[in-house]
Parts: structure tokens; C-alpha cells; sequence
């Protein structure tokens, strides 16, 4: 089955060139030039990913984010001008799953979006339902549940909270849980997984106590 | 508290203690003055009584019934009436004080104290001098109120001046501390520091010094904002190019078959980025020209005609036309280098936008004391609003987002003509279209 990607840029001739690349590459790639066809055809559900451009006219990448998040757990891509760091933090606690600085190479953007892709993928070989401290979660079902109540969580943020809880009582650090959960390695200055983690603490209310900051090397689950 | 302050306090404490010192000296020479004769014989009404009743019994009693009477009756407080004889002595036999006794026989003689002080006949032929002295401490109850010591009237003095002093200094100083704050505060990159909000009621020369400086902050703040964005979307129209040429490379990579379309568009893209960046350097050129003063004579309607020569040209291979009305002579003061950019830019924005088969009018006039050139295009016009946002850097009309071009056209043109004191305006014009219309001063009128 090929991936269906969904790829925004109001840059026609990169979008073009990019779609070329990735078709190459084995993706099934729709081109929308503007935030608003981008939002559409995200709801629409027939893609299993998205890469959103944060500069587009009218509807930006930021608004078209909102619009999807407010329906779908999509996973999301955000392009960012490279340095533009509050572009990206804004991106990613409105649900984004990452981010690529644009200028980018093509083949950082492919190598990107597989990483993604494998880890939002049901994988049967996960096996049952992991529950520690009141918190439960259905691998095979990308489903989560605290004290009984079902957490809307995106793709990344329920990676994240994954390894934190298959590792429960012992501390994660950021290296292993960018490789694991992100799939990708541990950036400098990268503050991807402080913003999922502020995330995940936010909804799940109460729960947020049981997943502590070990300050300068990553985090911990609370087994009780 | 700075040297001002203390310069300025000092000065003007040394001037008041002066001022007091030279007062206090002359009064002091007065007060001494009339200190002799008037701490000896006292003037007021009950010694103008006591005075009457002696010399009543004197005249009427005789010597020995006035003894008594002084002797027996009590005296008014403090008051102690003299009777003194030719030769200087008291009928009681007490001492008299000498300076009273010659303050008094001087007094007798002016008839200044009248009744106070007089001479009295005895029955017995004997005269006698008559007057009353104030005895012991005064009790405040004198005309020159309390006698305070010397040492306390001069701390006073020294703490009151101090205090003036002090007051006005830090009103002189601390306004002018102020605006060191801010102009430190503004050096070190705080433009948004305003110094009048401190300076609240105060309306004098230091005030309106405060108020040139926010108005230079404001100036600042918003040249460097507008330098800030301008940055900011060079780096990022700088980064499309960039991003295009990465894809191209990457494609490349993935299959080295397509090599020739891949250089073909990477040299399209570098030739982008060069153009790019000669239209950055050239917006920072014309916005950094001096003002045009003293520069040559410029005739705008030759460099009109010719712009609109070789736009006509290229507007034909573009199925477009392009009509030119144009006055004989229009001479501005000014340099031609940046006019014929501003006039180029323009007229080639209309031939741009105009719809294909219709015709960009070119017309220039001579009115009063300025040039004008209008443009008018049959294109899409700008969206209702946004009139003068197509002169901001980059801006791009929606109707036509097209790569082509970064929009810097304008900006261009608008700052040429900012710095030949001339105007650029935009607005749609009736029927459809762009009109564009640049105004500058005539030669003659500079």
C-alpha cells in the first residue's frame, strides 16, 4: 500500500519538484497550494499524512493546522523557515507531529515522513494493552485511557507517552525517547518532545503529576 | 545625584547663606544702634504712666511724697521709675545705669519720647529728671519679638537655605537626569523609551527638549522596525530559491538520468537569487541617497519618452500596447539614475498586469509647481484596502501570486521619488485598472 500524502506549499514549482521526488519515492502525493484546500483535503480523510507550509497566503500553515486538529489525528508535518523557532513551538502544541525546517533537502523530508508513517502504523506485533498507574493504552488501537476516561491524544504524543510507559519507574532519557518515539536522533536545541510532553501533561488534568522532568536528561513515569 | 545637581545646589546655597549674612549684618548695625538708648528707657504706656503719676505727686507732693510713693506702691512689672537730681542722683539713693541716665537726659532734650521722659519742677525748686526703665529679661512681650541668640538664627537660616537650595536643584537636575536615562536606555536598543510621560506637567525648554527626543525614538523605533521587516522577508523570499534548488539537487541525486532539467533549473534559480539580490541593493542605495539639492537638471520628459520606448517594445511581444501623452519640457532637479528607476518601474508593473490586447496609458504634465506622471493599466487593480500596501517590500496583488518578480518594483520607485520630495499614489481607477501617479517639484519651484 503507498502512502497518501498530502503536501501544501504555495511555492508551485518546489511543490512540483517535491511531489516528483516523493512519487519516486513510493508516496501517493497530492499538491494543495493554499491553507484552505489544504484543511479540506486533510478532512477529507484519504491521507495518511500531511506536510503543511507555515507561509501561505491567507489561510497559513498554523490556521490550517488548527482547522485539522479540530476534527483529525492526521499526522502533520510542519515546514518552518529554518530558525523561526516560535513558528515551530506554536506548531507543535497545536497538535503538529514534527516539524522540517525549510530550506530542506528532499530526501530529509522522505526519510521524515517514513519515520512518522512506521511509528503510526498499528503494529500487530506490539501485542496487548500496557496499563501502569491508572493509565491504559491499546498499542494495535492507538487508543489511551486515564482512570477509564478515553485522552485525545496525535500520533507523536501517544509515541511519546508509549515509551514513557513501557518504561515506567525508571528514567527515559531524551535521546531514547526522540529515537524511539520520533524516530529520528535527538537534534540540538530541539524542543520537540518538551512541547509533546507539555502536551500529553495537559490532557491528561490530573494525570500530568505522574510524569516528572528529570531536568537536563528526560523523563520519568511514575509506577505506583 | 549627579555634578549638576550639586553644582546647582552649591551655587545656590552659597548665594542665599551670602544674601542672609549681608542681611543679617545690616540689621544687626541698626538693631545695636537703637539697642543703647532704647534697652535703657522704656517708651511704652505704662512707662508714659508710671512717668505722669511721679510727676504729678512730684509737682503736687513734694520730694518726700514721691519717696513714698515710689517706695510704697508697687511698681508695674518689670518697670522701674528713676527720679534723678542735676547732679545725677536717684531720690532713693539707687545706682542709676548710666547709659540709661544719658539716653534719657538725651531723650528729654529731643522731646522725641514726650511724656515718657520729662523734667519735673519740684516745690522746692529742685528739677528732676523723670523716667521709667525696663527691668530684668524682657518677656515677649516687646515689639521686636523674642530675642533669639545669634548661633540659632544662623542654623536656621543655614537649614531653611539648604532646604531651598536642595529643592530647587532637584528640580533643575532631575529632569535633566531623565533624559540621560532615556538616551542611555535608547542607546543601548530600548527605542520604545519615552522621557515626556516623566516630565508629566512641566512646560519650559528642558520639556521640549524631551519631547524632540521621543519624537526621535518614535522616528528611530519605526526605521528600525521597517529595517527589521525588510530582513526578515529578504531572508525569507531569499530561502524559495533556495529551497527550489535543493529539491532540484535532490532530484538529481535520486536519479542522475534527469541531470541536464535539473542544472537548467538550477541556473534558472541562481540567476533569481542574483536578480533578488541586485533589487535589495538597489532599494538600499536609492534609501540611502542624500537628498536631491544640488544634483543635476533632469528632463522628465525625455527620460519618459525613452522608458516608454522601450517598454512599448516589449509590451508588443506581449500582445499589449502603450500610449504615451507627453509635455514638451518638464525639467526636475534631482538624479536622473534614480527617476528613470522609479519611472521604469512603474510603467513596467502596468505592462505586467495589463490585460492582454489592452493598452497601459503613459501621461505627463506640467501643473503649477509639479511634474506629474500618471499610469494607468487595465490589469486586475489592487484588492479594495490595500492601495498603499503595494508599495511595502514584496508585497504581491493576490490576483496575480506569480513568481514572477518580488515585488521590490515599487518600493523602489517609491523611495526615488520620497527622495526627490515628490509623492507616489496608487488607487484603482474607473473602469478597471491600476493608476499610478507620481508627483515631483518642477525645477523652477526647488
Amino acid at each position: 500500500m503507498t502512502a497518501q500524502v498530502l503536501l501544501a506549499d504555495d511555492d508551485a514549482e518546489l511543490g512540483a519538484m517535491l511531489k516528483e521526488y516523493l512519487e519516486r519515492e513510493g508516496f501517493g502525493v497530492t499538491l494543495v497550494h493554499d491553507g484552505e484546500s489544504a484543511a479540506r483535503a486533510a478532512l477529507s480523510g484519504s491521507h495518511q499524512i500531511v506536510v503543511l507550509d507555515v507561509m501561505m497566503p491567507r489561510v497559513d500553515g498554523i490556521e490550517a493546522l488548527r482547522r485539522i486538529r479540530q476534527a483529525s489525528r492526521v499526522p502533520v508535518i510542519m515546514l518552518t523557515a529554518r530558525g523561526d523557532d516560535i513558528d515551530r513551538i506554536i506548531g507543535l502544541e497545536l497538535g503538529a507531529d514534527d516539524y522540517v525546517p525549510k530550506p530542506c533537502t528532499p530526501r530529509e523530508l522522505a526519510a521524515r515522513l517514513r519515520a512518522i508513517l512506521r511509528r503510526v502504523r498499528p503494529q500487530p506485533e506490539a501485542g496487548g494493552p500496557v496499563s501502569v498507574s491508572g493509565l491504559t493504552l491499546w498499542p494495535e488501537k492507538r487508543r489511551v485511557e486515564w482512570r477509564g476516561k478515553p485522552i485525545e491524544l496525535t500520533s507523536m504524543q501517544f509515541n511519546v507517552l508509549e515509551v514513557l510507559m513501557r518504561n515506567a519507574g525508571r528514567v527515559v532519557t531524551k535521546k531514547e525517547l526522540s529515537e524511539q518515539a520520533l524516530g529520528r536522533p535527538l537534534a540540538r536545541f530541539d524542543r520537540s518532545l518538551d512541547v509533546h510532553l507539555s502536551s500529553i501533561r495537559q490532557k491528561l488534568g490530573e494525570g500530568a503529576e505522574l510524569i516528572h522532568t528529570v531536568r537536563g536528561t528526560g523523563y520519568h513515569l511514575v509506577k505506583d | 545625584m549627579g555634578r549638576l545637581f550639586w553644582k546647582i545646589f552649591f551655587a545656590f546655597w552659597l548665594t542665599l547663606i551670602a544674601a542672609a549674612l549681608a542681611t543679617a549684618a545690616v540689621v544687626w548695625a541698626l538693631r545695636g544702634e537703637r539697642a543703647a538708648s532704647e534697652a535703657a528707657v522704656a517708651l511704652g504706656l505704662p512707662a508714659v504712666l508710671a512717668t505722669d503719676l511721679a510727676a504729678a505727686t512730684l509737682r503736687h507732693g513734694g520730694v518726700s511724697a514721691l519717696r513714698d510713693w515710689m517706695s510704697e506702691v508697687p511698681r508695674p512689672r518689670g518697670l522701674a521709675v528713676f527720679a534723678v537730681d542735676a547732679q545725677g542722683a536717684d531720690i532713693l539713693g539707687r545706682p542709676v545705669p548710666e547709659a540709661a541716665l544719658a539716653g534719657a537726659r538725651e531723650l528729654a532734650g529731643s522731646g522725641e519720647a514726650r511724656r515718657a521722659v520729662r523734667e519735673v519742677e519740684a516745690p522746692g525748686g529742685q528739677r528732676y529728671l523723670l523716667f521709667a526703665q525696663l527691668q530684668g529679661e524682657p518677656r515677649g512681650r516687646g515689639r521686636r519679638g523674642p530675642d533669639t541668640p545669634p548661633w540659632l538664627m544662623l542654623v536656621m537660616g543655614a537649614a531653611a537655605s539648604l532646604a531651598v537650595s536642595a529643592l530647587l536643584a532637584w528640580y533643575l537636575a532631575r529632569p535633566i537626569r531623565s533624559l540621560r536615562w532615556a538616551l542611555r536606555a535608547a542607546a543601548e536598543g530600548r527605542l520604545e523609551t519615552r522621557v515626556r510621560p516623566l516630565m508629566k506637567g512641566r512646560r519650559d525648554e528642558i520639556a521640549d527638549l524631551g519631547e524632540e527626543f521621543d519624537e526621535m525614538a518614535r522616528q528611530l523605533e519605526k526605521l528600525v522596525e521597517a529595517q527589521r521587516r525588510l530582513l526578515h522577508d529578504v531572508s525569507h523570499e531569499l530561502r524559495s530559491p533556495l529551497a527550489r534548488l535543493q529539491a532540484a539537487v535532490g532530484l538529481v541525486r535520486q536519479d542522475p538520468r534527469r541531470l541536464e532539467a535539473s542544472l537548467e533549473r538550477i541556473e534558472r534559480e541562481v540567476a533569481r537569487l542574483d536578480e533578488l539580490v541586485g533589487e535589495v541593493l538597489a532599494l538600499a542605495r536609492v534609501k540611502g541617497a542624500k537628498p536631491a539639492s544640488a544634483e543635476e537638471l533632469v528632463d522628465l520628459a525625455e527620460l519618459v519618452a525613452n522608458v516608454a520606448d522601450d517598454a512599448r517594445f516589449e509590451a508588443r511581444a506581449a500582445n499589449r500596447a502603450l500610449s504615451l501623452e507627453c509635455a514638451d519640457r518638464v525639467l526636475v532637479r534631482g538624479r536622473a539614475e534614480l527617476l528613470q528607476r522609479a519611472v521604469e518601474n512603474v510603467i513596467r508593473n502596468a505592462v505586467k498586469y495589463t490585460a492582454e490586447g489592452s493598452t497601459v496609458e503613459v501621461r505627463l504634465s506640467a501643473a503649477g509647481q509639479r511634474a506629474r506622471l500618471v499610469v494607468r493599466d487595465h490589469g486586475p487593480g489592487v484588492a479594495p484596502g490595500d492601495a498603499e500596501r503595494i508599495f511595502e517590500p514584496f508585497y504581491r496583488s493576490r490576483a496575480n501570486a506569480s513568481v514572477d518578480g518580488f515585488g521590490l518594483g515599487l518600493t523602489i520607485a517609491q523611495a526615488a521619488t520620497a527622495a526627490h520630495k515628490g509623492s507616489i499614489r496608487a488607487a484603482n481607477a474607473e473602469g478597471g485598472g491600476l493608476r499610478v501617479e507620481i508627483e515631483l517639484p518642477l525645477a523652477a519651484a526647488a
